[in-house]
């Protein structure tokens, strides 16, 4: 029996809300607890950005068991004397759910693994292997400072920053969560401690400008930055305060500004990019997969 | 062969144009040649030679313009585009098929220039007919072919472009010396060349050395395979001063002849029409004209200039100053006599209302005849001193003597000039139809818009599009040159195989005249620098950029190389 076409497109999947943990406490590291700023700082060189991207491109079925066809790439830009360069991204096809490479015309689907049941599960599978993906091109970026787009995860030996665009966790008591608000741009919080999965990390909230200013919600703009405990976290929220506001995009151009930082808009495109026309890819599924 | 890029695959790619990706260190330019190779099971491999004719970088990965400035300062990857757009000239073999997207482009040289540039077809069963043109971008020569040039399957020269930058007079002459003395003519010590001067003394100094000659044209003039020489064999001739008979000229003392027609000669050669050449050239009047001017040969039948012997002016009727022979003949001596005989002749004795001589007036209204004696005494003013009775004739002759006749029309009236050109061309012409000159004769013309008015008529303008039309067959060639090709009668500048642009206005660059060139070629001919060319002749579909050196010969007094040796002195002195 041989693998099928079942669908191009992912039936709806619900949006799931990460189940944050709650946080299991509060552990402020910096007093009093007021907003903060800081003196311009030379940015570090060389500076990564990391990045990953995953497409879901089709569904297939041999029997009554399912795979899931995707495209996940992750690459890096490197700020290096005064350029922004792009190092060679990744790009993998794979099959969450195959047990062997499945061929589709000039593409070749890599089986990864899936764990549990269900379409959620191997949706759950393809964002692991972005994350593997991801890890493995961190792995080759050595010296100077990684930035990566979401919690940190990943282990590195230099310095790590991770930043995190949309707040599903409370980390803050209601009384301190007040002082958010009243970040202006350009403005952090002071530093405090989180735990997750037995990982130590110092965190903070940023506030990034939002032109043109006026009246915003009060998260727009907002970004929460975590670092491990052990690096030198103090020195990388002072940083902060110089690269992020600069790196902020504008909403004229990225419907995510200004979170999503422009390096990283210019990577997610590349990426997208090198992952192919999604149309070219659906009709040669349909032409080599689909039928009978 | 040196890998350039290749052909994009986001561009569609013709058989007759397609996009290049430039890669990495590699430099395309504008006008650079190309060579890619194609292949299809069916047909084999194809080779296609095109030119660039577009050249674009732009930084990919922006969405914005205003991103340019976040890659500017480091903020967002971009990555820079290098493409070119290729013009085919030539497929090998001829395949119309698309190139694919891919496919390595190579800059062509050598042999696969020639090849492109359709060089290997530039010859006949005597040899080659490679006329050295000018030089590429690249250095390499670029050729005209001989063959649509001395009227074998082409002929005439059509010059454009504004003046002030040194291309029209200088290329053609560049031109002329490359058909008298590149040896690709093979029976050029036969040929004539009759250049009119327009404007100032310019080419007065053909035969003289230029002492701003750099080592850098010299090289240029080596690579050409010519030699950087003045012409060698040239006349030059200037109308005489109003009074006398020195030739008018300032700059230019020695070796200038002095030309004029006499009386008899004006006749014989039925040079009347050519002072009417202005727009006023009325049905009734042109009637006339003709009919005078035969009248005027039979007059002059069998007499022996310079002065024009007439019979038949009664006694009493003689104006002063002018009186009877021996024989009963009246002796005309000027111009000036002439109208009056003629207007004798046309509206009878001074005194009274008396009638002009039936044979003469050709039943025209009295209101023509007037209008004519009118025009005719305006224009004793402006050739008085071209036409007159007092000394034999020596009008020039392009086709005897010297190789290169160089005739001044500068100091002269608009009519004078009209006269001059018309009856030279008329009389060359002539001549040629006859058979009487075996070689090639070329005539170089400046402001042909003058002489041949897209909306007017004239005598003038009928010799040239005579010539144009028919010339080539009789080895008349024009080499003509303007201002503005759209003020041309089409049918002089559409006879003209090879087309020459200089730099042009940027309004008349538009006009359907100049359509020949690619639009990015009619964008260059705004910007064309001194001593660079657009060239177009029919055996290439694309036009050729080239540069031509400077002249090797003066072109204004300061730049003649003085001869102070003691050899040049003593001649000059006894």
């Amino acid at each position: 029996m041989a693998w099928r076409l079942y669908a191009l497109e992912l039936p709806q999947a619900q949006e799931l809300m990460p189940e944050g943990p709650e946080p299991e406490g509060f552990w402020p590291l910096e007093e009093p607890w007021e907003p903060r700023t800081g003196e311009a700082l030379p940015w570090p060189e060389p500076l990564y950005f990391l990045d990953g991207k995953e497409r879901a491109e089709g569904l297939v079925a041999e029997g009554r068991r399912l795979a899931l066809l995707g495209c996940v790439a992750a690459g890096a830009v490197v700020y290096e004397e005064g350029r922004m360069r792009l190092l060679s991204p990744v790009v993998r096809r794979v099959g969450v759910g195959l047990s062997e490479p499945l061929p589709a015309g000039e593409l070749l689907y890599a089986p990864f693994p899936v764990e549990g049941e269900g379409i959620y599960a191997l949706q759950e599978g393809l964002r692991r292997a972005r994350a593997t993906l991801e890890a493995e091109v961190a792995k080759e970026l050595s010296g100077g400072l990684l930035v990566v787009d979401g919690p940190v995860r990943l282990k590195r030996e230099g310095p790590l920053v991770g930043y995190v665009k949309t707040h599903w966790a409370r980390y803050l008591p209601p009384e301190k969560e007040a002082l958010l608000a009243r970040l202006a741009p350009g403005e952090r919080s002071p530093l405090f401690r989180i735990r997750r999965k037995g990982q130590e990390l110092a965190s903070w909230y940023l506030r990034l400008p939002l032109p043109p200013e006026g009246v915003r919600p009060p998260e727009a703009g907002l970004l929460r930055l975590e670092t491990p405990m052990e690096g030198p976290y103090e020195a990388l929220a002072a940083l902060s305060l110089s690269l992020f506001p600069a790196l902020a995009s504008h909403p004229v151009k990225d419907s995510r500004a200004p979170q999503n930082l422009t390096p990283v808009g210019g990577l997610e495109r590349e990426l997208g990019r090198r992952m192919g026309s999604r149309e070219v890819v659906a009709r040669l599924l349909a032409r080599h997969l689909g039928g009978g | 062969m040196e890998r350039i890029g290749v052909v994009l695959g986001s561009r569609e790619a013709t058989p007759l144009a397609f996009w290049v990706g430039v890669e990495g260190e590699g430099l395309l330019r504008l006008d650079d040649l190309v060579v890619v190779e194609g292949f299809h099971p069916k047909v084999g491999k194809v080779r296609y030679f095109g030119m660039v004719d577009h050249v674009a970088k732009v930084h990919e990965g922006e969405t914005y313009d205003t991103d340019t400035f976040l890659a500017v300062q480091g903020q967002i990857p971009v990555s820079l585009a290098y493409v070119a757009h290729v013009s085919v000239t030539r497929i090998l073999p001829e395949e119309f098929f698309p190139p694919d997207p891919g496919s390595p482009v190579y800059l062509a040289e050598g042999e696969d220039l020639e090849l492109a540039l359709y060089y290997e077809a530039m010859k006949n069963q005597r040899g080659s007919t490679k006329l050295p043109a000018g030089l590429l971008k690249n250095g390499e020569v670029a050729y005209l072919n001989l063959e649509f040039l001395n009227g074998v399957k082409g002929g005439h020269v059509n010059i454009s472009g504004i003046s002030g930058v040194a291309a029209k007079t200088s290329y053609a002459t560049f031109l002329l010396k490359s058909l008298l003395e590149s040896g690709v003519l093979k029976d050029a010590h036969q040929a004539k060349v009759l250049l009119f001067n327009v404007k100032g003394e310019d080419l007065f100094f053909l035969d003289k050395p230029n002492a701003r000659l750099t080592e850098e044209a010299r090289q240029a003039y080596q690579a050409l395979g010519l030699p950087a020489t003045p012409f060698q064999s040239v006349a030059f001739l200037a109308p005489p001063k109003k009074d006398g008979y020195v030739p008018d000229v300032e700059t230019r003392l020695e070796g200038v002849r002095a030309y004029h027609y006499d009386l008899v000669q004006f006749c014989q050669r039925g040079l009347l029409p050519f002072l009417f050449a202005d727009r006023g050239f009325m049905t009734n009047l042109g009637f006339l004209v003709q009919h005078l001017t035969e009248k005027l040969r039979r007059l002059a039948e069998g007499q022996k200039g310079p002065h024009l012997l007439v019979e038949d002016w009664a006694k009493e009727e003689l104006p002063e100053g002018i009186t009877f022979d021996a024989l009963g003949k009246v002796r005309l001596k000027s111009f000036a006599e002439l109208v009056r005989y003629l207007e004798y002749k046309l509206l009878g004795p001074e005194t009274g209302e008396g009638e002009g001589d039936r044979s003469w007036t050709a039943r025209q209204a009295r209101g023509t005849l007037e209008a004519f004696i009118r025009r005719l005494r305006a224009s004793v003013e402006n050739v008085a001193h071209l036409i007159r009775g007092d000394r034999p004739g020596n009008p020039p002759d392009p086709l005897q003597g010297e190789q290169v006749h160089v005739v001044d029309l500068a100091k002269l009236s608009p009519q004078a000039q009209m006269f001059v050109v018309g009856s030279l061309l008329k009389d060359v012409f002539e001549r040629k139809e006859r058979g009487q000159y075996r070689g090639r004769v070329f005539i170089v013309l400046d402001e042909l818009n003058k002489y041949a008015p897209r909306d007017e008529e004239g005598p003038i303008k009928d010799v040239l599009l005579d010539i144009a039309e028919r010339g080539r067959s009789l080895g008349v060639i024009l080499i003509g040159a303007e201002q503005t090709a759209s003020e041309v009668e089409r049918r002089v500048v559409a006879n003209a195989a090879i087309r020459v642009v200089g730099r042009l206005d940027a309004a008349e660059a538009e006009r359907p005249e100049y359509r020949f060139l690619p639009t990015s070629f009619r964008q260059r001919a705004l910007i064309l620098p001194q001593g660079a060319v657009i060239l177009q002749q029919p055996e290439i579909p694309v036009p050729l950029l080239v540069r031509f050196p400077f002249p090797a010969w003066a072109t204004k007094r300061e730049e003649v190389l003085e001869d102070n040796s003691a050899e040049a002195l003593r001649r000059e002195l006894f």
